[in-house]
């Protein structure tokens, strides 16, 4: 009854941003929002599965630079053009999700270079990405006469994409094959004994993350108007991790808890501190020594009475 | 008529360690059949190429017929077969209650389902109460398996291997590091499984594997040096000689 | 002709460079199971520090011993006091150590600025060397080849001939063991771990002699390098070399034949090798 009610109040709250908080926070929320579907997208992996994927943005960059070329060059409606962009994240996630052949250490360094083969691709072959300049002008959505003019309504899609997203995700977390992932990452061993074939769940958690990174990728784009290979580097990727470990691994909230801080933390830095990504290296640290857990981590203690146990 | 398990000239080496050399045995279906030998002997890396956990270096298992030599476990679980592991293996980090659902659906092609929660499908949660009933679990069923006591996972492993309703159940060392007490109760849970089941188990307490096997596989240094009745294992000089460790 | 010899002579040269690097990185992984991604950020430090002292003296070689001891200093830092304490989470290594990158970068940047730098070297390798059939090919790029035939014959040496050797390859096929015998592998990790920091800051020296230094060098040279320890395999020193001239050679033909590609030449056989061999040539399961 109290989560309901929280989540009732937490989403009118939301819904009525751009009205009182001014174009600022509108976009600073979208962009929220939108990373920490890509945050979200890391942790069905880490949080669920226990896999460590540095190579998230790859389907993020790969889907927003499909949305963008299609929309900027070749006139494409959003209509095919936005699927067109989850679609092709889809399939690069298809094949990079051979990695789930490794484990552990060696998963973490293949995936690293996984993301470095798209960010090389998209920074060395500029007569087709456009290089470092990457693509500009990529135009607000349109389906048909429904037009986004600005980023009030943008805010809107956005929230409309991420509820849908975090609805489908609740339900995937709880769902048979959500709850395989979890016991995988509890034991392998004896989930294979019990009839499961881990390579082959994993693989289809590793396109599942990729669908929403996708998706996430497509909603970037047309809320930062213009594409280049920064959004698919390294970075990127590691930090939906660490947004994800900030706010919660295994949670829902979490990652949005984690985007908020990191994101709220840049705009707030780089207003009068030159060094952003020293400070985001900071953020790391402190994470791991101090709160591994998380925000989220840190709640339930409190919550438990801190009995010591943690989550 | 088809053995449950049958081993053909099974070997299993090791590096130049020959762990396993050249075992043949039938084990026809119904049957309750315990390996037993002194460490080293090769019970457990025998036990292991019948589960799926090692793949054998030459020789065959066969499975009702089909052999399963090479196959993954999973497959084997899928035509039918079900174990426990010698250390407790359960997913410690996830509800008694989910460990089961998550045994009941391995078999079950619903485990691929995405878009539906589990509590959302019939029956489901009560068939996995009533097998948790089965093992005295039912009331832990939203307990954490982490809080569970050593002999509580034990049960509740046994309780995982069964939900499969598997043909031939491995059971490696079923009763290691319980106390007196918890395993008379597993040995009854044990004793009390359906006669239809093919049981293969390791076992160290000599009194429980006597007292369970209808036949006694003894293994010594990779070989068998004995297959027979518990009655004829008693009695047979060799065996109490590198059994027992006297004449 | 010429081109085909002289991109091999290029791939080889990079290679060597590309060893220093990841022989530190396996090597500390296969003692301690430590993943230290902030090795990139060392070459990078180590490589500016080189620089800064170059052009006080003058003297390459007093660059090389200088960047290459600052890091050890450095790198001791951070195994004490913030690898240390969070134990063997592979996961919280690498945030880690990538925050501890981020700061090492965002520190040279403020000090060294955004410029491409290069590390003057003394003036007996400066020029060319001319091969046979009129090929003329930079000394520096010879000198560096054997400098890294120098570092993988004293490390192999070291590895296989030495107490200290015997226990770190006992290290990578079985922690337990090594553990058990008494010996004190704190202590030893210590040292091979300052070793490594060590090649990681000499490597930044000569590296920035030829490579330029600049922000998110050290993210290129690590990816480099860790390519190198996934085809050969972690943990194995035969492992980093040959991986490093595979690589070296991959970077060297790709980026010539293929400009556009270069990352995919380099990183397709990656995949297809693990495809087949999960654990790289030379590498055991961890």
């Amino acid at each position: 009854m109290m989560r309901l009610l929280l989540a009732i109040i937490a989403l009118a709250v939301v819904l009525a941003v751009p009205a009182f908080a001014g174009e600022f926070w509108t976009t600073l929320l979208t962009q929220i929002m939108i990373f920490a579907l890509l945050a979200l997208s890391a942790d069905l992996l880490l949080g669920s599965a226990g896999l460590f994927s540095l190579c998230q943005a790859s389907f993020f960059a790969v889907a927003a630079y499909t949305t963008a070329i299609l929309q900027v060059r070749h006139g494409v409606g959003t209509l095919i053009a936005a699927p067109a962009g989850v679609l092709a994240g889809t399939l690069l996630a298809l094949v990079f999700a051979f990695a789930v052949r490794t484990r552990g250490v060696y998963f973490i360094l293949i995936t690293l270079a996984f993301g470095y083969i798209v960010w090389g691709v998209a920074y060395r072959w500029a007569s087709f990405t456009g290089g470092d300049n990457g693509v500009t002008n990529v135009p607000l959505p349109a389906i048909g006469p429904l037009r986004v003019t600005g980023t009030t309504q943008y805010y809107y899609v956005v929230l409309v994409v991420v509820l849908l997203c975090v609805w489908a995700y609740r339900i995937l977390t709880a769902s048979p094959f959500g709850l395989s992932l979890r016991g995988i990452k509890s034991s392998e061993t004896r989930m294979r004994s019990l009839g499961y074939d881990i390579g082959r769940h994993l693989y289809m958690a590793f396109v599942l993350a990729g669908v929403f990174a996708s998706i996430a990728g497509v909603l970037y784009v047309y809320h930062n108007r213009f594409i280049n290979p920064v959004a698919g580097s390294f970075p990127v990727s590691v930090e939906a991790v660490l947004m994800a470990i900030i706010g919660g691994s295994g949670t829902i909230l979490g990652p949005f808890i984690g985007a908020g801080i990191v994101l709220i933390l840049r705009n707030w830095v780089s207003g009068f501190f030159h060094y952003y990504t020293g400070m985001l290296g900071i953020v790391f640290i402190v994470t791991v020594l101090w709160a591994p857990k998380g925000i989220m981590g840190l709640i339930a203690r409190w919550k438990s009475g801190d009995r010591g146990e943690g989550v | 008529m088809t053995a449950a398990i049958q081993v053909d000239r099974l070997a299993k080496a090791f590096g130049g360690l020959r762990a396993v050399d050249e075992v043949s045995i039938a084990i026809p279906p119904g049957e309750r059949r315990v390996l037993i030998g002194p460490n080293g002997a090769g019970k457990t890396t025998l036990f292991n190429c019948i589960a799926g956990t090692h793949r054998p270096t030459s020789g065959r298992v066969l499975m009702f017929g089909t052999d399963i030599s090479q196959m993954p476990e999973n497959r084997r679980t899928a035509l039918g077969m079900g174990r426990t592991f010698q250390i407790s293996n359960v997913c410690t980090d996830l509800t008694v209650l989910e460990n089961l659902l998550l045994a009941v659906l391995g078999t079950d092609r619903r485990k691929w389902i995405v878009y539906r929660s589990t509590g959302a499908f019939p029956g489901l949660h009560d068939r996995v109460l009533a097998g948790l009933a089965k093992v005295g679990l039912a009331d832990r069923a939203d307990e954490p398996v982490k809080f569970l006591s050593y002999g509580e996972r034990r049960q509740l492993e046994l309780a995982l291997a069964l939900s499969s309703h598997p043909k031939v159940l491995l059971l490696d060392e079923p009763c290691a590091g319980l106390s007196p007490s918890e395993r008379q109760k597993l040995f009854q849970t044990v004793s009390a499984l359906p006669r239809d089941i093919t049981l293969i188990m390791i076992e160290h307490d000599i009194d429980i594997a006597l007292a369970l096997a209808d036949r006694v596989t003894v293994l010594h240094h990779g070989r068998v040096i004995l297959d027979g009745t518990p009655d004829e294992v008693q009695s047979n000089a060799q065996v109490r000689e590198v059994y027992f460790g006297h004449v | 002709m010429r081109s085909v010899i002289l991109q091999a002579i290029n791939g080889i040269s990079l290679g060597a460079l590309l060893f220093l690097l990841s022989s530190g990185f396996t090597l500390t992984f296969g003692l301690m199971r430590v993943v230290n991604m902030a090795y990139g950020a060392y070459y990078l430090l180590g490589g500016y520090i080189g620089l800064t002292i170059a052009r006080a003296t003058g003297s390459f070689e007093l660059a090389i011993v200088g960047g290459g001891l600052a890091v050890v200093v450095l790198g001791y830092g951070v195994d004490r006091f913030l690898i240390r304490p969070i134990g063997s989470n592979h996961l919280a290594q690498v945030l880690l150590t990538v925050g501890v990158a981020f700061v090492i970068g965002e520190v040279c940047l403020a000090i060294w600025g955004g410029d491409n730098l290069k590390i003057p070297t003394s003036a007996y390798l400066r020029g060319s060397i001319v091969l046979p059939g009129e090929l003329y090919y930079p000394k520096y790029r010879f000198a560096l080849i054997l400098f890294g035939i120098f570092a993988a014959i004293s490390l192999w040496l070291l590895y296989h001939k030495t107490q200290i050797g015997a226990v770190v390859r006992a290290g990578v096929d079985d922690r337990e063991m090594v553990n058990a015998t008494g010996i004190n592998v704190d202590r030893l990790f210590v040292l091979v771990s300052a070793l490594a920091s060590f090649f990681a800051g000499v490597a930044g020296v000569v590296g920035g002699a030829f490579l330029t230094l600049n922000p998110g060098a050290e993210w290129d040279i690590l990816v480099l390098a860790l390519v190198v320890v996934i085809i050969g395999g972690l943990g194995s020193l035969e492992g980093a070399i040959l991986g490093s001239v595979i690589v070296g050679l991959l970077d060297a033909y790709g980026r010539w034949l293929l400009p556009e590609f270069s990352y995919f030449v380099l990183f397709g056989p990656m995949a297809v090798l693990l495809l087949f061999r999960v654990t790289g040539i030379f590498g055991k399961e961890h």
